[in-house]
């Protein structure tokens, strides 16, 4: 090999420059970082969000707005948006968490649930008590705050809360002579009998292409868990100590929704893990008349054309009427200078803040968290959300339990195999128990 | 290097290198590098990449392994997290829908790749460059497309499987939703995806197969069957042996369609080593629990590798 001393030189060039980047490109901003135990503290904020509703085509135009007023309002504060996809966050936060580079604020998903087990186990959420007043404590809704709250500390702060609720489509109702429920409430046989009508064979070939209900199942998902609550079944005892979802009043349940499958008035796709083919199956191809929904569906069934739609309850079994609510808001993740501390926590308040709940309440179907946003009445020109409103009233949350991702992973798991029949509800919830006992007597 | 000459020297120089003691033989293996310099300078940035992104992370994937992982902290627990790998009904689960997927995919997708390299071989060069071409473009379509078309390619309403089955009177399947189905599913998407890396070596290695092998045995009467059978394949086993290791542990670590097809469900029918190992990782953030995962799938991966290597060579050695 006769390399000309120009290779040579390239070689040490290409390699010094290799290393010249490796070491910057890993080395911390510094700039960020400035030992400042004082409200000036100046420097880079990260700041991770998904997206809410568009204007002028841009579904981050929110978070946008909200970098360039905080940006105005601290000078010498910079805040770097990091857009990530809502399927996409949970993972993501999973793996900067294990990378040790985790943004400095991330939201939870608006359908999440509060503060996550598994990152408080790992001590990288921040506490933010000391930067909350008790009067603004006093003005959000208990269950929100309570959702962030664990072993009497707050670690986030509530941004909206959302409520899950059965979309009708009334067009269909019309088209078949099915009067909707009255004030939005049904039993469980007046809920069977219009499903029943609600399916048909629309083109004339024999075959059925509209069915009355779908929904999905899929970790991490509730659309179909009020049905299985409707005769007083839960998942876990209240002590948070045995599975209960084994009781008659939960298996019943579960077996009166697979069973509406073989009536049948749901597609056999009905219990897939398919989210985005559900959907579409109601706001698009509209051949499925009812499908429940996490309120950002209403929203999204706005600009999606739907004029014709209401929101209705979970039809109502033995058990006192239910449906299942989440709340979603901000969570600061570990840092290490008070000063920062400090101006992430002005920020949070700012994302949180009575104004702002308004607007997210007005744009992107969520229940303000904070008294003061709800008196203003953000639903005065939107009927189906004033509908779903009245749902909160009967509303629970789901269980706070440390372990609850691999509890849900193991019902939800078998619940799919209880909607395709391929297993009785009763050893579907005992292959399920299993796993749940051993993570609730830990 | 074929020529008598040739062989002897290399021989010589083999026997040499025996006769040579250790020392003396790293200090002119030292030397040659020396010489060499320029060479590894070259070689120095992929080596400190391979370094910081591979070698490093698998050093600490077997440390994390013997630890609960903590951010802010880490505690020794020896084999407490292999312990819990035995254990795990789950782990068990993954596994043996693993060893399914792959016994049956990686036989299917390197002799589907030889069929098609035996067909497009003996074509025009024009026509052998466009089917190289259009066999290996799936390879470098991004498996999130593939995925998609294959989801509608099974949609129990309007995919198109269900769609020529019907006119078979075959009844329609949810073939990604019902256990029994979905991990065959996911089988034949894998194997009916064109193997484009396959057929590329196969095709490079029948080309340096010499000629006078098949006109000879023409000559002997042999059928165009018995030629392929008794010379291509039998010369091919190096590159065959190569493909089946490549297909092996790509197989042992499919993880992106079934992340994006099923999700592993339904129940865990399709859950698969890897893509348990990422949500004990990344949902649950027990990394030393997911670092015990993963070696043992390394551990079976290695032993499946070393038995396959060992039969095919002994095979390719008689």
């Amino acid at each position: 090999m006769n390399y000309t001393k120009y290779s040579k030189a390239f070689a040490v060039l290409a390699t010094a420059t290799l290393l010249t980047v490796a070491v910057t490109g890993c080395s911390k901003d510094s700039a960020s970082t400035t030992k400042q135990e004082t409200a000036n503290w100046t420097g880079k904020i990260t700041i991770w969000d998904g997206p809410r509703w568009e204007e002028a085509g841009n579904k981050y135009a929110w978070i946008e707005s909200q970098k360039k007023a905080f940006e105005t309002s601290h000078p010498g504060v910079t805040v770097e948006i990091v857009q990530v996809p809502w399927a996409e966050l949970n993972d993501k936060l999973g793996v900067s968490i294990a990378g040790k580079a985790w943004p400095d604020l991330a939201p939870v998903d608006i359908s999440g649930n509060g503060v996550n087990a598994a990152f408080l186990k790992q001590k990288v959420l921040e506490p933010i008590d000391e930067y909350v007043t008790a009067d603004d404590k006093k003005d959000f809704l208990p269950n929100a705050l309570d959702a962030y709250t664990q072993d009497g500390k707050l670690y986030g702060l509530p941004g909206g809360m959302t409520v899950h609720g059965m979309l009708l489509n009334l067009d269909i109702f019309k088209e078949r002579n099915v009067e909707p429920p009255k004030d939005g409430k049904w039993t469980w046989d007046e809920f069977v009998d219009d499903m029943k009508k609600l399916t048909y064979d629309k083109d004339g070939d024999g075959k059925v292409d509209v069915y009355g209900l779908s929904t999905y199942v899929k970790n991490g998902y509730y659309e179909s868990w009020p049905f299985l609550y409707m005769d007083g079944g839960r998942p876990v005892s209240d002590d948070l100590k045995t599975f209960t979802f084994d009781s008659k009043e939960a298996t019943g349940a579960m077996k009166k929704l697979a069973d509406l499958k073989t009536i049948p008035v749901a597609p056999k796709e009905m219990g897939s893990g398919d989210v985005g083919g559900t959907w579409k199956a109601f706001s698009a191809q509209k051949n499925v008349a009812v499908e429940p929904w996490a309120t950002w569906a209403i929203q999204a069934a706005q600009k999606a054309n739907m004029k014709n739609f209401m929101v209705a309850a979970y039809p109502t079994g033995s058990g006192k009427p239910v449906t299942i609510g989440g709340v979603g808001g901000w969570m600061m993740f570990h840092q290490d200078d008070a000063g920062k501390k400090k101006v992430i926590a002005d920020l949070m308040k700012q994302l949180t803040s009575t104004e702002q709940q308004v607007v997210t309440a007005k744009n992107y179907s969520v229940f303000p968290s904070r008294k003061s946003a709800a008196d203003q009445n953000p639903f005065a020109d939107n009927p189906q959300m004033q509908q779903a409103q009245k749902l909160t009233e009967t509303a629970v949350m789901m269980p706070k339990q440390a372990d609850w991702k691999k509890i849900d992973e193991a019902i939800q798991s078998q619940l799919q195999l209880v909607l395709n029949g391929e297993k009785s509800p009763e050893d579907a919830m005992k292959e399920a128990k299993k796993t749940a006992d051993e993570l609730l007597s830990k | 290097m074929s020529s008598p000459q040739a062989t002897e020297e290399l021989t010589k120089t083999q026997l040499d290198a025996k006769a040579t003691p250790p020392a003396i033989r790293r200090k002119s293996l030292l030397r040659e590098m020396w010489k060499q310099r320029a060479a590894y300078l070259f070689l120095l940035p992929k080596g400190i990449l391979f370094t910081a992104f591979v070698l490093i992370p698998v050093i600490w994937a077997f440390v994390l392994a013997f630890q609960e992982y903590g951010v802010f902290g880490s505690e020794w627990v020896g084999f407490k997290n292999f312990k819990s790998v035995a254990d795990s009904e789950a782990f068990r689960t993954a596994l043996w829908n693993t060893l399914k997927y792959t016994v049956v995919t990686v036989p299917l997708q390197v002799l589907i790749a030889l069929v098609l390299a035996t067909l497009i071989s003996p074509l025009g060069r024009r026509a052998q460059s466009f089917f190289r071409g259009a066999f290996y473009l799936p390879t470098v379509t991004s498996m999130v497309i593939i995925a998609m078309v294959w989801r509608w390619v099974y949609n129990y309403r309007y995919g198109l499987f269900n769609y020529v089955l019907g006119f078979l009177g075959v009844p329609a399947q949810d073939w990604l939703n019902q256990s029994n189905t979905a991990l065959w599913a996911l089988i034949i998407m894998s194997v009916l995806i064109p193997p484009g890396v396959g057929v590329i070596m196969y095709l490079a290695a029948m080309d340096s197969i010499p000629d006078s092998l098949y006109e000879a045995a023409k000559i002997d009467g042999a059928s165009e069957v018995q030629r392929w059978w008794r010379i291509t394949v039998p010369l091919l086993k190096p590159t065959t042996l190569y493909l089946t290791m490549l297909s092996l542990i790509g197989s042992f670590q499919v993880f992106t369609q079934i992340l994006l097809m099923t999700g592993g469900g339904p129940g865990h029918a399709t859950e698969t080593l890897v893509s348990l190992i990422y949500k004990t990782a990344f949902r649950d953030l027990e990394f030393g629990l997911a670092s015990a995962q993963a070696i043992v799938l390394f551990v079976i991966t290695l032993i499946f590798g070393i038995a396959q290597y060992w039969l095919m060579y002994r095979k390719a050695e008689d």
